[in-house]
């Protein structure tokens, strides 16, 4: 036993089990998600639960309602207009994502088409830009005496009055969807350029060969060989188009009537206006992310398991 | 703790008459102003390091007073200054946060919910509280009397006024403003057809508390109507003043005689009066009468002095608010809270009521205070912006708000005006009728009292 003991050496000096050394290498940031993702997540599910108000949250006293405060959330007809509404927008934002992100991506992955360092990075710059910074910049440009959008299409002669691209409810929740997509339309960029490179230039090479002309070749090779990163984008995008809140913050506040009201901005209406419902906010925020996780399973099942198969 | 308290004040008392006594008997006047000793004179006898306060902006008023404050007590004061829409959310996040707040404030319409939620300490019996009660104008009194106790002091109070573009007025050879809804609509749209105003008229219809359902609550009761009675029953039924308000005001948007400005429904109080600024507009409103030192201010308006004040149709009834300052129960002490809430809502240590003066003459706020509102401090404090004798003329006319629509004192109010923002501005902008507008609005309140 000493002699076994003897050979092995004190623990700190054997060599580690390969769980062991993965436990150890991924504790940090497992600890870290736990405390910055899962507490809070942990906690709003228990309010969800509970009856919260400022009286209660001041005492640290919930009175347990169980299921309660999901009930009244699937009662509210404003919570269906807003679920709507948050699908519409997630529909538009991250189906112009896509095919814009691989558009953009073909052009500056062309080999016969220089851009600058400069040029990458003022495509980047959008992403770079806080989102509510983002909705201030584009409710300027989008007011409708004195903004610069109504002001240069009038200039081009395309419209003869100004247009109230945020105020009418026709256009309210494109014009929510332009300054989202621009905003955060760099980031697809990324990821389909990153793809593109890794395509091996043989492939086209020997298709261009074979005679394939350009469609062919984007088709049968590019295509193919993006899906996964599509299949991620989608996951991703779709998870943050749902959250939507700080262009709707600062250009439309849900209005006019309930034309932009999303998800997100009636959780923070439930939870944040008096009379203060905490757990009915965290409530509605736990069906939403529920939403999100259903859509990124039927992304798994239907796009990213058919692709990587 | 409470007996402490109470100790704590009895004492004060004693310390307030004491020096009553010695400077009260020496002549002072009885004026509300310049009262150099009095409870507002005497140090708490508490020690702290700090107090805080709460608020939304409003120019440099308190970075201003918290100086004075610190100049006159020696303690720093530590301000949190949000805009008006982000108050009560900024407010009641670090109140169930657990952080320390002294003095907070409050519009009319979220002060029944702070109440009824357990921030809002009562100031009845606080050294010299019952001074300020006997000042109170009717307003105030109807604001910060909540279950019979007295829950704040009054920050200003406003009424809601018409203003009109007096050259505009003149180019297009009418002699005189509005008198009655027809006369507005033959104005308006004479303004339109002469190709002098695309949009005649800017209503101040953005989502909020104040402006879109007070614009719809003004022309109501000036018609004659209100929202519910004292005893709580809705008057938005079929046929109802509200609803027929309601109805031909949705008339003047695009769908009927497009005369209302699209903006109508984004801006908000400020906002609207900067972009009435731009002259572009006839008439604007009805909204609070301090939208003239925007209007009339030359820094902010290339239209400055041009902007004039009317008063409404008919009988000129109009409506008025009171926002008040309150003492939170989250304070660090009590009695340094409440010498911080009077250097806001009250009296400072000179015994002056010194904010509430320089809102008047810096931003043309009314009081809360009677003798503040027959002072002279408001009639020339407000003369660089409009027509003082006008304008109080319309103020004798005012009634609080609510009188007009009762649901204000209760705590539903809040989550109800919610749905009459999205259901009004899509009546406005022509999604639903003012019938089905008023019919969701009555369903409403039932939904938004279970979310009280």
């Amino acid at each position: 036993m000493t002699r076994s003991r003897a050979r092995r050496g004190p623990w700190f000096r054997r060599e580690m089990s390969a769980g062991r050394f993965a436990l150890a290498m991924n504790l940090p940031t497992l600890v870290f998600l736990g405390l910055v993702l899962a507490y809070p997540v942990a906690y709003a599910a228990y309010l969800s639960v509970h009856r919260v108000g400022l009286a209660q949250l001041r005492r640290g006293e919930f009175p347990f309602t169980g299921w309660e405060n999901y009930g009244r959330v699937l009662e509210d007809p404003l919570f269906w207009v807003a679920t709507k509404k948050t699908l519409i927008f997630t529909f538009i934002t991250v189906g112009s994502e896509v095919v814009l992100a691989i558009a953009i991506a073909l052009l500056i992955n062309q080999a016969g088409i220089w851009t600058s360092r400069i040029t990458r990075v003022l495509i980047l710059l959008p992403y770079a830009i806080p989102p509510i910074c983002n909705g201030l910049i584009w409710a300027f440009l989008y007011s409708f005496q004195f903004g610069f959008l109504n002001r240069i299409l009038f200039s081009l002669g395309l419209i003869d009055n100004p247009v109230n691209w945020a105020g009418n409810p026709d256009t309210a929740l494109y014009a929510v969807t332009v300054p989202y997509i621009w905003r955060t339309l760099p980031f697809a960029i990324i990821l389909v350029h990153a793809a593109l490179q890794g395509i091996p230039r043989e492939l086209y090479e020997q298709a261009a060969i074979d005679g394939a002309n350009a469609w062919h070749r984007f088709r049968r090779i590019t295509w193919p060989m993006l899906q996964q990163i599509i299949a991620v984008i989608l996951i991703l995008r779709t998870a943050f188009a749902f959250a939507v809140f700080e262009e709707i913050l600062a250009i439309t506040q849900g209005g006019p009537g309930d034309a932009t009201w999303v998800a997100a901005w009636y959780s923070y209406k439930i939870t944040f206006s008096p009379p203060n419902n905490f757990g009915m906010g965290s409530a509605s925020a736990f069906i939403l992310t529920l939403m999100v996780a259903a859509i990124a399973l039927v992304y798994l099942r239907f796009v990213y398991r058919r692709v990587t198969l | 703790m409470s007996d402490d308290l109470i100790r704590k004040w009895e004492l004060s008392r004693r310390r307030v008459l004491g020096a009553a006594a010695g400077l009260g008997m020496a002549g002072l006047s009885g004026s509300a102003f310049g009262q150099s000793a009095g409870p507002w004179s005497v140090a708490p006898r508490s020690k702290v390091d700090r107090v805080n306060f709460v608020v939304w902006t409003y120019g440099d008023i308190y970075t201003r007073i918290a100086k004075q404050f610190e100049a006159d007590w020696g303690v720093k004061v530590d301000s949190t200054i949000s805009s008006f829409n982000d108050h009560p959310t900024k407010l009641t996040t670090m109140f169930a946060a657990g952080e320390k707040i002294d003095v907070s404030q409050s519009s009319p319409f979220s002060f029944p919910n702070f109440v009824s939620q357990g921030l809002v300490e009562p100031i009845d019996g606080l050294p010299g509280a019952a001074d300020y009660i006997k000042d109170f104008t009717p307003f105030t009194k109807q604001v910060a009397t909540v279950g019979g106790k007295t829950m704040g002091l009054p920050y200003f109070s406003a009424v809601w006024v018409w203003n009109y573009y007096a050259d505009m007025l003149e180019k297009l050879k009418i002699d005189k403003p509005f008198s009655t809804y027809d006369e507005f609509i033959e104005h308006c749209v004479k303004a339109k057809k002469d190709g002098v105003s695309r949009y005649p008229v800017l209503w101040v219809a953005g989502v909020g508390l104040e402006q879109l359902p007070g614009t719809w609550y003004q022309m109501t009761w000036n018609k004659g109507g209100t929202f519910f009675d004292r005893q709580g029953n809705h008057q938005l039924g079929p046929g109802s003043i509200a609803r027929e308000t309601l109805k031909w005001w949705a008339n003047t948007f695009e769908k009927g005689l497009d005369i209302a400005d699209p903006e109508s429904l984004k801006v908000q109080f400020t906002t609207s009066a900067k972009a009435f600024g731009a002259g572009k507009n006839l008439y604007r409103g009805p909204n609070d009468h301090y939208g003239l030192n925007v209007c009339n201010d030359p820094a902010q308006s290339p239209i400055a002095g041009k902007v004039k004040v009317l008063g409404s149709p008919g009988d000129g009834k109009t409506i008025g608010v009171t926002h008040v300052y309150f003492l939170t129960t989250a304070t660090r002490d009590k009695e340094w809270g409440w010498k911080l809430l009077q250097y806001l809502g009250g009296k400072t240590k000179d015994g002056n009521y010194t904010q509430a003066v320089n809102l008047a003459k810096d931003a043309m706020l009314g009081s809360g205070y009677t003798s503040v509102m027959t002072s002279d401090a408001v009639k020339q404090g407000w003369a660089p912006w409009g027509d003082v004798p006008a304008i109080l003329g319309i103020w004798d006319k005012a009634a609080y708000i609510g009188e007009v629509c009762s649901s204000v004192y209760q705590p539903w109010h809040f989550p109800w005006t919610d749905q009459l923002n999205i259901e009004v501005q899509k009546c406005l902008t022509g999604q639903i009728t003012a019938d089905v507008c008023c019919d969701n609005l009555i369903k409403g309140i039932a939904d938004a009292k279970r979310k009280v």
